[in-house]
């Protein structure tokens, strides 16, 4: 699976370091770093959003930092579990 | 072949002094550099004004056609005289380098000029011939230099370092220039080769000089352009155009933001990878397209690199070279700027990012033309061209 994390300036400022860093250590956590390739991308072009711009196989998502650990126990467990 | 002076001084004031009584002016012309140093009779205010004055004198005059014997006659006749010394007095050494590699050097009682090349010091003398000018011995001397030449200036503060403390007679001119001529091999660029001689000078003198000490470095090097592209253009049917000019352009290419980034891989059909190692927690990290020498992050990485522009021209002789060495987008694109290229072409995007104008944001974003005018202006002041071209 792979999830890209926006790192362009306004989600730099909205927080996507912490968000990164959360997911890292998430993924480390449960030794999913074989299914699981986190990447960087500059601007997708959701600035207008509240919360970072987050993409699991294409489908886009708004997390904020508070909000990563529920994203990951939620979205990215969900579809890992079903894949 | 058309070479750029890379200029770089640094000065040391007499231990307890306020001011220097050295003085550099350095002059661009469109075909030549003109360096003067200055260092004038004693020290604090009186030294000062008398080399700030003959430096201006010298630089100005020459700047405007006069011939150096003219403006050593002005100088002879418009110095104040030294009240204790009854002397009108300032040594000087001034250099006129073209651009193709043609030097006119006039030394009248500095220590000698220091010439470098491949790391090894060459011996000017033949090249030089004793004159009198306006009641003056000075020594003019003419000859050629290549890129990767080195001419350092020094006043005699630098020769006589550690005098009666380190050394018993100082550091002495061959010495000095043994030492540099080692260094240009060591030190890539004018700024950090001054910076280190003086820094070694500084030390002789254990932190006390005992003389206002001052350094000036001219290297010849290659002229290089860095070209920015920053910014998405107004209109988006633009975005091949601005491309194009920005890719074949010669020289090293730079990006500055992720929307810029993206465009510029979309319209060359390339790739785009951004890493997720943040070397430094305040800054986004960089990308890389192929073919591009940086892709950084826009506004934030720019402005961060704004400071260090400014923090390099405001502490002159204080300024700490490792901020150059860190390893983030914002520092490698200010050691690009101040250490790597001659000349800068900014493609600029005019267009206004919706999302930074978002009140919510904690910074604000919307000053990346500000930003990039700042930048210019810093990159001018630092003897470099820069030619601006909007979408």
């Amino acid at each position: 699976m792979e999830i890209t994390i926006c790192i362009g300036s306004s989600c730099h400022l909205k927080g996507s370091r912490d968000v990164i860093s959360i997911l890292q250590r998430l993924v480390s956590l449960h030794h999913l770093e074989d299914k699981i390739e986190l990447k960087g991308s500059f601007c997708m072009g959701e600035c207008m959003n509240n919360g970072v711009c987050v993409c699991i196989d294409g489908e886009r998502f708004n997390v904020l930092p508070y909000e990563t650990e529920k994203f990951f126990n939620t979205e990215i467990m969900k579809r890992l579990n079903k894949a | 072949m058309k070479m750029h002076i890379d200029a770089a001084y640094r000065s040391l004031n007499k231990y307890g002094e306020e001011l220097c009584g050295d003085k550099v002016q350095i002059i661009r012309r469109e075909d030549s550099t003109i360096a003067v140093l200055a260092d004038g009779l004693g020290s604090g205010v009186k030294a000062n004004i008398l080399s700030t004055l003959t430096s201006t004198i010298l630089a100005t005059m020459l700047n405007e056609g006069a011939t150096v014997t003219q403006a050593v006659e002005t100088l002879a006749s418009t110095l104040p005289v030294c009240n204790i010394r009854k002397l009108a007095y300032s040594t000087f050494s001034v250099a006129q380098i073209f651009d193709d590699g043609q030097v006119d050097l006039v030394e009248f009682d500095n220590p000698p000029c220091m010439f470098v090349r491949n790391g090894k010091l060459v011996d000017l003398e033949p090249y030089s011939e004793l004159k009198e000018c306006a009641g003056k011995n000075v020594v003019e001397s003419h000859f050629t230099i290549m890129p990767g030449d080195v001419i350092t200036l020094v006043s005699d503060g630098v020769i006589y370092a550690g005098v009666g403390q380190a050394l018993n007679f100082g550091w002495n001119w061959d010495n000095v220039s043994a030492w540099l001529a080692k260094m240009t091999l060591k030190e890539p660029s004018a700024p950090r080769l001054a910076a280190s001689l003086c820094q070694a000078v500084g030390e002789l003198y254990m932190d006390r000089p005992g003389d206002d000490s001052t350094c000036l470095v001219l290297k010849a090097i290659p002229k290089s352009v860095v070209n920015i592209l920053a910014g998405p253009p107004v209109d988006k049917e633009d975005d091949p155009k601005m491309v194009h000019d920005f890719m074949v352009s010669p020289g090293k290419r730079m990006i500055c933001g992720g929307t810029s980034a993206n465009i510029v891989a979309r319209v060359l059909n390339r790739k785009i990878t951004t890493t997720l190692n943040y070397t430094d927690p305040t800054l986004p990290p960089i990308g890389h397209i192929d073919g591009i020498d940086l892709v950084t992050e826009g506004v934030l990485t720019l402005s961060r690199t704004v400071d260090i522009l400014k923090k390099y021209l405001e502490s002159g002789d204080t300024f700490d070279f490792r901020l150059l060495d860190e390893d983030n987008g914002a520092a490698m694109i200010a050691k690009i700027l101040i250490e790597e290229c001659t000349s800068v072409r900014i493609f600029a995007g005019r267009a206004i990012n919706p999302a930074h104008q978002n009140p919510g944001l904690p910074a604000d974003l919307s000053i990346k033309m500000q930003l990039l005018d700042t930048l210019c202006k810093l990159v001018e002041r630092m003897g470099k061209q820069v030619e601006c071209s909007f979408y």
